[in-house]
């Protein structure tokens, strides 16, 4: 078991953490993970054939934003691991490596919402300081660590097998899981805040309230909403160009009067500017 | 269209450097409160150390770049090219350059081309792929997921480039226009406009809060919160806490005390049952 554990903890390594050196390739979807675990552990059609099995059910599940539900990665990896290297059937291996998909899930959670956020201020520090090396530094360390953390959760997987995984996944309390989907929920909002202290203008506020409301209210998507805005902020641009324009000209009359021009011309040279 | 030809051979390096950097862009894993902060100043660097030439001006440009960034691959390729031809402008009329205006315009593009990737990378592009990878592979072809990752991956590089540079193209011939003509505040405050009801959008997309708190009264029905919440006005403690986080951030509370904040306020709401 410790060879099959070593080698379902590389092909995470290579293919999850892979993923996201690899521009999103999506080396870390089931159908190539499934593939590859297989290939590694000598049974590459088995492999393939739980990979697109497990392919067809994740399709729709995208981790979209910080929430994610269940891990399609790491139960491809499992159950193609406990289906080369235990005498249970395929469909078996795929039903049991869903317990570890969910707390392979909380485990992320923890780490993205909770662990991961020291390097936040570190981020900043380094910016102010112009630390460019540093930098580059934390920005694969903290992709070192979370994905390595998690490589290591596979290899406990198949290591500890899966009965024991789903007796851990029993014992972890309810409301902590609640509380920390609750921060991974509510966390974005200070990094919005962060961009808002720098466009923040009291008399253009009103726009985030709109831009809010018809997110909530119409569930118009971003693309719509930004159309709306575009819209509005081309009527605004006119508008103060021509304002721009009638000061120009206004300015360029100024000039003109001190040449010799009278009020009443400047007056007439106004209203048909 | 010719993107290519008015660029030197050096600008042409440095946009190539981005967009191979993009590929690593997503690697970085620092909270929900910076999201690809770091991915993007990693991408944006060969920019930054060719326009500008002094530490100070690098400084301001990471301080300016290390804010929460999020936007679907490959698309984003845009915003690097757009912003890397800001940065050249900034860089030129120092401090006549409104900076706000490069975060406003990085900011009101996010969620749009984030829409319109996800629906065509995620959406059409991956579906595709994946259905005829899937079948192939039933069969025991390895051709399955070879074939999958070719038809994701082959348009998603190219179009990885090719958007840096169209970014870049358009982004400064087009402010180098506007600035000649003295639309730069205008376009500051446009940028500005659309950042913000922009942000609104994202703040309602990402910001989430629900709470299952419910009051039994009598035999009836227990009586949910959160129903009541969203009568009230929906999205209300998503807003009040973004506010809030922006109201103590402009008193000049340190965002290390806020984040902690957040997160202890959280696990306690999951303690006592209110989440």
């Amino acid at each position: 078991m410790l060879k099959a554990a070593l080698i379902a903890m590389l092909v995470m390594l290579l293919c999850y953490a892979g993923s996201y050196l690899t521009g999103n390739s999506y080396i870390d979807r089931p159908i190539v993970i499934g593939a590859v675990a297989g290939l590694f552990l000598g049974n590459l059609k088995l492999g393939l054939t739980i990979g697109a099995t497990l392919e067809a059910v994740f399709m729709g599940a995208l981790n979209v934003g910080g929430v994610i539900s269940s891990e399609p990665a790491i139960a491809t990896v499992l159950a193609v691991t406990f289906a080369v290297t235990t005498n249970i059937s395929q469909k078996a291996a795929v039903t049991l490596t869903i317990p570890i998909g969910v707390l392979a899930a909380f485990v992320l959670l923890a780490l993205k919402n909770g662990v991961m956020i020291i390097f936040a201020p570190i981020l900043d520090k380094l910016a102010a300081t112009n630390n460019q090396k540093g930098l580059i530094f934390i920005h694969f360390l903290s992709w070192f660590i979370y994905y390595g953390i998690y490589a290591v959760m596979t290899f406990i997987g198949v290591y500890a097998g899966s009965s024991a995984i789903s007796s851990l996944v029993k014992f972890i309390p309810q409301n902590l899981m609640a509380g920390l989907n609750t921060a991974g929920g509510l966390l974005p909002a200070v990094g919005f805040a962060t961009l808002m202290k720098i466009l923040w203008d009291n008399k253009l506020a009103v726009f985030y309230l709109l831009g809010f409301v018809l997110t909530i209210y119409l569930n118009l998507p971003a693309v719509a909403i930004a159309c709306i805005g575009i819209a509005i902020v081309v009527v605004m641009a006119f508008r103060d160009k021509d304002i721009l324009d009638l000061k120009k000209k206004k300015s360029a009359v100024a000039t003109k009067v001190n040449n010799g021009l009278d009020q009443k011309q400047q007056e007439e040279e106004d209203f048909f500017a | 269209m010719k993107i290519t030809e008015n660029l030197s051979k050096e600008e042409k390096k440095m946009l190539n450097s981005m967009s191979l950097r993009s590929f690593a862009m997503h690697a970085d894993r620092m909270g929900p409160a910076k999201f690809h902060a770091s991915g993007f100043t990693f991408c944006m660097l060969p920019a930054i150390n060719r326009f500008y030439k002094t530490t100070k001006d690098k400084e301001a440009a990471l301080i300016r770049h290390v804010q929460w960034y999020n936007c679907t691959p490959h698309a984003e390729n845009l915003i690097l090219g757009i912003v890397a031809s800001m940065e050249k402008e900034k860089s030129l009329r120092g401090d006549d350059f409104d900076d706000q205006s490069i975060t406003a315009v990085k900011t009101s593009l996010m969620g749009p081309l984030s829409g319109i990737g996800d629906t065509f990378f995620q959406g059409i592009l991956r579906v595709i792929a994946a259905s005829i990878g899937i079948g192939l592979s039933m069969q025991g072809s390895i051709m399955g997921p070879i074939l999958f990752l070719l038809i994701y991956n082959i348009p998603a590089v190219f179009l990885s480039f090719y958007l840096t540079y169209v970014g870049y193209s358009l982004g400064s011939t087009f402010i180098q226009r506007v600035y000649e003509s003295g639309g730069m505040q205008i376009l500051t405050k446009a940028a500005s406009t659309l950042g913000l009801l922009m942000m609104g959008c994202m703040t309602a997309m990402n910001v989430k809060f629900k709470t299952t708190i419910a009051l039994s009264i009598g035999k009836g029905k227990p009586i949910a919160l959160q129903g009541y919440l969203d009568q009230l006005f929906k999205g209300l403690v998503p807003l009040l806490i973004t506010v809030g986080c922006f109201y103590l951030l402009r008193k000049r509370v340190n965002i290390n005390w806020v984040m902690l904040g957040i997160f202890i306020l959280s696990i306690v709401l999951g303690l006592i049952g209110v989440v």
